[in-house]
């Protein structure tokens, strides 16, 4: 990594998603105000004590498995949105590359591919759907990364166009309707249990070390935060953004495919219109777990922590028999509020 | 390591992916051996073993509506039917009303009680737009577990909307005009968390306008 960028993101600083001011001044807050870096936690602890005082069912084994392998979708998604906004993008298009995925994955699966001219039918075994599906969402995300790069494509136009092209793909292949019944192997991943833990949630732990090793150990996690703190200077550093970024929305593109397959074998059917709104619920882990949206501040830890927040608190209104209008406004504000407190810890810093 | 051996590796590991991802076969073998689930049929032998000879169990709206009003929860947990675990539950009722308006999609009733007095709430009967698992789901007579995927089960209700479009409709949408007297059989959509009984949509399943 070329020397000139440390001070951009400050490595060390950058490593644990917290910047520094050259004169340590943030430092000095941080150690004054140590709940600011334990917010995310304090919340979770805060929400889930009261959610065990006011729910029986809450503090439950079945609840919080049933929990865990829920947000394990989210988490997956989210890791690849922090990647994402860490470099001052955003990608609002995860949710039907997820549907889309998710319906290839479940339509090879199922259906193979029939070639009448040849009298030929491919079949696709769980490996190799599972495989083209993830290709699919690599291909998506590498295709987002391209036109925001080689366009300059601001990346909110660019990913909303790639959720309503993903969208239409997915009603095309599926043509509007559920693929069903892939089979018991195939919904293994979603409902089978490992070592007494679920499957989804396996999953999400290799995902979230995967993300931290590539933000904390390697170069191009370095050059993430970098581009995200100031872009122009990573370029005249020597850093190939572009190339950077398609790596990261490939990355996002992959992960939303895990997603998709998570989600179709969980109910052993790809609907059509799967991963509405889930965009939403990743930004809002990405943004609850205190990665800055304008970038080069933030962590994957951070996120995790704000995907099992929203995670338990969708729980918490459910069992609680909050309407699902009122859990959509909670929801919201609760979005808002971090974003606020996040603003208000940058400007102290 | 020196390319060439670098590359063969590559290789060597996309064919073994390849060969453990995909497989062929003929065509006409693959779908000879494919048996296609007959939607229509299940649907035609639904309606005429299990539906109208059920109907004579469809509880009257009237009674149903007081007994909403009276005891939700015994409404519901007796005399509704659903697959899922939601609040959404389906109904199967009968009753009798005098037309009060008819429009190009539903024909609006005052219901009446058997002295032919009229009674809230007033109801409207489908015409036009006749989709959803109303009536397959309000019958509680399909067995979910004997389909071999939620497609099949779905075309199900498809073709028992199309009965409905194509037999029990036209006769009736012809015919009806306001003041009729009639009567019907018919599955109703409530939702238990959000109960609302003022403006009742009915899926016919059987219409039939009596003389005065």
């Amino acid at each position: 990594m070329p020397q000139n960028i440390q001070p951009i993101a400050g490595e060390k600083s950058a490593a644990d998603g917290r910047p520094s001011g050259a004169d340590g001044r943030s430092l000095a807050l941080q150690n004054r105000f140590p709940i600011a870096r334990f917010q995310s936690l304090i919340a979770l602890f805060l929400l889930c004590l009261a959610l065990s005082i006011l729910s029986d069912k809450f503090l439950t084994f079945s609840n919080l498995w049933n929990v865990m392998r829920q947000i394990s979708v989210n988490i997956c998604i989210s890791v690849g949105m922090t990647l994402i906004v860490l470099t001052a993008g955003i990608d609002l298009s995860v949710g039907s590359v997820l549907a889309l995925c998710g319906a290839i994955t479940a339509g090879l699966l199922k259906n193979g591919i029939e070639i009448p001219s040849l009298n030929l039918f491919i079949g696709f075994t769980l490996l190799g759907a599972t495989l083209v599906g993830a290709v699919t969402g690599s291909a998506l995300g590498a295709f987002n990364g391209w036109a925001i790069t080689r366009f300059s494509v601001p990346p909110f136009v660019a990913t909303l166009a790639m959720l309503t092209v993903a969208r239409g793909l997915t009603m095309l292949w599926t043509g509007g309707f559920p693929i069903s019944g892939l089979g018991e192997t195939f919904q293994f991943i979603g409902t089978g249990w490992f070592l007494a833990i679920p499957v989804p949630v396996w999953i999400s732990i290799v995902v979230v070390a995967f993300a931290v090793f590539l933000t904390e150990k390697t170069r191009i996690g370095r050059y993430i935060y970098a581009i995200g703190g100031n872009e122009s200077a990573s370029r005249l550093s020597g850093i190939h953004v572009s190339r950077v970024k398609i790596i990261v929305y490939t990355i996002a593109g992959a992960l939303a495919a895990v997603g998709g397959i998570m989600v179709t074998s969980r109910l052993d059917s790809a609907q059509p219109n799967a991963g509405i709104s889930y965009e939403l619920d990743s930004i809002a882990a990405v943004v609850i777990g205190g990665t800055s949206l304008s970038g080069g501040r933030g962590s994957i830890l951070g996120t995790v922590q704000g995907a099992i927040i929203i995670g338990v608190l969708n729980n918490g209104l459910v069992l609680l028999n909050v309407s699902p209008f009122w859990q959509q406004v909670v929801k919201g504000l609760v979005i808002l509020l971090a974003v606020i407190i996040d603003k208000a810890n940058a400007k102290n810093e | 390591m020196p390319k060439p051996i670098r590359y063969l590796i590559y290789a060597a590991a996309i064919a073994l992916l390849a060969y453990n991802s995909v497989y062929f076969k003929k065509l006409d073998e693959v779908k000879a051996g494919n048996t296609v689930f007959d939607a229509a049929g299940y649907a035609k032998d639904f309606w005429e073993k299990k539906l109208t000879p059920g109907l004579s169990k469809a509880m009257n709206l009237n009674a149903l509506t007081s007994l909403l009003k009276a005891d939700k929860e015994k409404a519901f947990n007796e005399h509704s039917h659903a697959l899922g675990i939601g609040n959404i539950r389906y109904f199967l009722v009968k009753g009798r009303g005098v037309v009060t308006d008819v429009d190009e999609n539903e024909v609006s009733v005052q219901l009446t009680d058997a002295n032919g007095k009229a009674v809230t709430p007033q109801v409207r009967i489908a015409t036009e737009y006749i989709f959803g698992n109303a009536v397959r789901d309000a019958s509680g007579a399909i067995d979910i577990n004997a389909f071999a995927n939620s497609m099949d089960f779905n075309n199900v209700s498809a073709e028992i909307n199309k009965i409905i479009r194509e037999k029990v409709v036209p006769p009736f949408k012809s015919k009806v005009q306001k003041g009729d007297r009639v009567a019907f059989h018919g599955a109703i959509e409530l939702n238990r968390a959000h109960l609302q009984t003022g403006n009742i949509e009915i899926i016919p399943v059987s219409l039939q306008i009596e003389k005065p």
